[in-house]
């Protein structure tokens, strides 16, 4: 059983403006475990980072706690928390050099001269700068900047590091080459990461568990994998990755050995699924399927069991593979990406009827 | 900022043009600041070479007598060895000790009421900018008389500390070098409240959050990450108190007596009336400006160093 470093426990984050007070954060609880690399994910103004200032210290709560390694740490300020924070804009001083950035906070603490030195050139040689110590941040670029913030926020070895969305000032090529950088500096120094971002692809590629926020709620905490191919809601289904919403009609719901199967029409197609027990009394339901798990395919020959027939509207080559809108009906668009394959030239176009075919075990049903 | 100016060798001829051109639009700047500032000095410069006119004025005869009669003493007829001249000094070295503590006063009530005002809500910076320049709107002279009234002895300060029962007699508090510190203070503390003002207005508060992060408390915030960064709002203040300050006046005549003779008085006192020594105050004029010209140079010189230390 590995150690809870954070517990988010019933935090409610209300502004009090005069005439419309906000609610930023409504009940929010979950816990963040030692040497994780947790992100918070969500569409801008869902409350990632007003919760992330809140662990910090700079942000009050309205009512919950924060605990860290089990101590409340919710009355502490920012200085007391031994917590430190990888600013999105950096925030280098930019009277001090490189070097003196970094040693900042380990000064603060009083630790021994030799301590520092020592401390800051191990942090230095971490993010590959040590030649870099005597310059002054404007004289850096912003990838090196990005870097340097991050070593000072590791210098004083914090119980959790915080990086609110530290990647977004940076360009395309160089916001990869840092992510892979970030996630082996987390493996390497053993450090809680808790992660703010919008970029649900940067979420996938670096965390261990993600928590997906929306409307200062959390919709859903999982792994990557999880939260990917078994979104829980609408919100989740559609914010990671691309998705086929169908509204589908449940019929005759049968349980058998703790198994709950139900026959799903869409349209004049059925098909016979499992659905999570809570759900089967509904005579609605929203099912979820990703485009990578639509085959398109000729409409000849025999139906398989899970297929619907329907029209190509349009579509988009993108290299690795194609993008191709199918019209099945009941005003229904479905998003479908097929594998580009070097040596079969476009056997069908726009206008076609096709068939669309599928497993019934990439169907997953949401709550909602 | 070289990198700024620097152009790529293709695009030289384009910048020479774009150059000469900013030059042609700067005319206007060049010949307000000819006429008004360098020909002015120009004249006193000449005029501290020339020989005194009795009823004010110069006779055009070279002469060093203005700088002798500041610094040398050569008795009452002229004919005794000459000794250094304390009186003029130390009239300098008072200005000086008066500028940098009305300086010293302005800063510490200045930059926490700069401070407030670029943290009050956007909203309302305008009106406490609009309440800062409200004295701008009375001529100095009153100002500086209504201050007299205030606090001479019957003056209503003290009769409110006596009816208070603070004081048993009115404290004696014009015509004396406190009297000409308050006077220099009020005058001139609006202007190191503003640049101090636009400097923190632009500083990125979120290396106060930085530094609270990284285990750092308020004060040390403030010493350690605020200051450095608003120092130059700072400095442009200093500078803004301290060089009027050293010139002022109306101040030490109307509220310090003859006992707080300041330089701005000596010099003013030389051009007045027909009894003057025109040559000496222009004399007396360029030492000052000698003097604060070295030490804004020297300022200069160690701001050049600082910033490029490290490269």
């Amino acid at each position: 059983m590995t150690e809870i470093a954070l517990n988010i426990e019933n935090i409610v984050k209300i502004y009090p403006h005069r005439h419309h007070p906000v609610t930023a954060l409504k009940n929010v609880s979950f816990d963040i475990r030692d040497n994780e690399f947790f992100t918070l994910l969500g569409p801008s103004g869902c409350g990632k980072t007003t919760l992330l200032r809140i662990i910090a210290g700079f942000e009050g709560i309205t009512e919950g706690q924060v605990r860290l390694f089990g101590d409340d740490i919710s009355t502490l300020a920012p200085h007391q928390r031994p917590v430190n924070t990888v600013f999105q804009q950096y925030a280098l001083f930019p009277h001090l050099s490189v070097a003196d950035n970094v040693a900042f906070g380990l000064k603060r603490l009083n630790r021994p001269a030799d301590e520092v030195r020592q401390r800051t050139a191990d942090m230095l040689d971490l993010i590959r700068m040590a030649e870099y110590g005597q310059r002054k941040p404007h004289e850096l670029s912003g990838g090196q900047q990005q870097r340097v913030a991050l070593a000072r926020a590791l210098a004083p070895a914090p119980k959790v590091l915080l990086l609110d969305e530290p990647l977004s000032a940076l360009d395309l090529k160089l916001r990869q080459a840092m992510r892979e950088e970030l996630k082996a500096i987390q493996k390497q120094t053993g450090i809680t990461f808790v992660f703010v971002t919008h970029d649900q692809e940067e979420a996938l590629a670096m965390s261990d568990r993600i928590a997906v926020m929306s409307n200062g709620e959390v919709q859903q905490i999982g792994a990557p994998r999880e939260i990917y191919n078994n979104p829980t809601n609408h919100f989740v289904a559609n914010f990671i990755g691309e998705a086929n919403i169908l509204d589908v009609e449940a019929k005759s719901v049968k349980s058998t050995k703790g198994r709950h199967a139900a026959k799903l029409t869409f349209g004049n197609t059925t098909w016979q699924i499992d659905v999570p027990p809570e759900l089967t009394d509904r005579k609605n339901l929203s099912v979820m399927i990703r485009p990578e798990n639509l085959r398109i395919e000729a409409a000849k020959g025999k139906m398989p069991a899970a297929a619907m027939v329907g029209t190509i509207k349009d579509m988009s080559y993108l290299g690795t593979d194609t993008q191709i809108h199918v019209e099945v009906g009941n005003n229904t668009d479905l998003l479908a990406r097929v594998q580009n394959d070097a040596t079969a030239s476009g056997e069908i176009s726009v206008g076609e009827k096709v068939r669309v075919s599928f497993d019934t075990t990439a169907i997953k049903v949401l709550e909602d | 900022m070289a990198g700024l100016i620097s152009t790529s060798s293709s695009s030289k001829a384009e910048a020479s043009i774009v150059d000469g051109r900013l030059g042609l639009l700067l005319m206007p700047s060049w010949v307000v600041i000819g006429i008004l500032l360098v020909i002015p000095v120009l004249i006193m410069f000449v005029y501290s070479f020339l020989t005194q006119d009795f009823r004010g004025g110069v006779i055009w005869t070279f002469t060093l007598e203005a700088y002798d009669q500041f610094f040398l003493d050569r008795g009452l007829f002229g004919d005794e060895p000459p000794q250094i001249e304390w009186t003029y000094i130390m009239i300098f070295w008072r200005s000086f000790l008066q500028a940098f503590f009305a300086m010293t006063f302005c800063l510490l009530i200045g930059f926490p009421t700069a401070y407030f005002m670029a943290t009050s809500p956007p909203q309302s910076r305008a009106m406490l900018l609009f309440l800062v320049t409200i004295p701008y709107w009375v001529n100095l002279l009153i100002r500086t008389v209504s201050m007299k009234f205030l606090i001479r002895d019957s003056g209503p300060l003290n009769e409110w500390l006596m009816a208070m029962g603070m004081i048993d007699e009115p404290i004696r508090m014009i015509n004396t070098a406190f009297a000409v510190q308050l006077g220099l203070f009020y005058s001139y503390l609006p202007f190191m409240v503003l640049p101090i003002y636009a400097s923190i207005e632009r500083y990125n508060f979120v290396l106060s959050e930085a530094a609270a992060d990284l285990y750092t408390g308020r004060w040390t915030t403030l010493f350690k990450v605020v200051i450095p960064s608003v120092k130059p709002g700072i400095i442009a203040g200093c500078i803004l108190v301290f060089i009027p300050s050293l010139g002022a006046f109306l101040a030490p005549d109307l509220l310090g007596g003859a006992k707080n003779f300041m330089i701005g008085s000596l010099v003013e006192e030389q051009f007045k009336g027909q009894a003057g020594d025109w040559p000496f105050g222009a004399a007396v004029s360029m030492i000052l400006l000698t003097i604060i010209m070295v030490i804004l140079l020297i300022y200069a010189r160690n701001q050049t160093n600082a910033s490029t230390r490290g490269h």
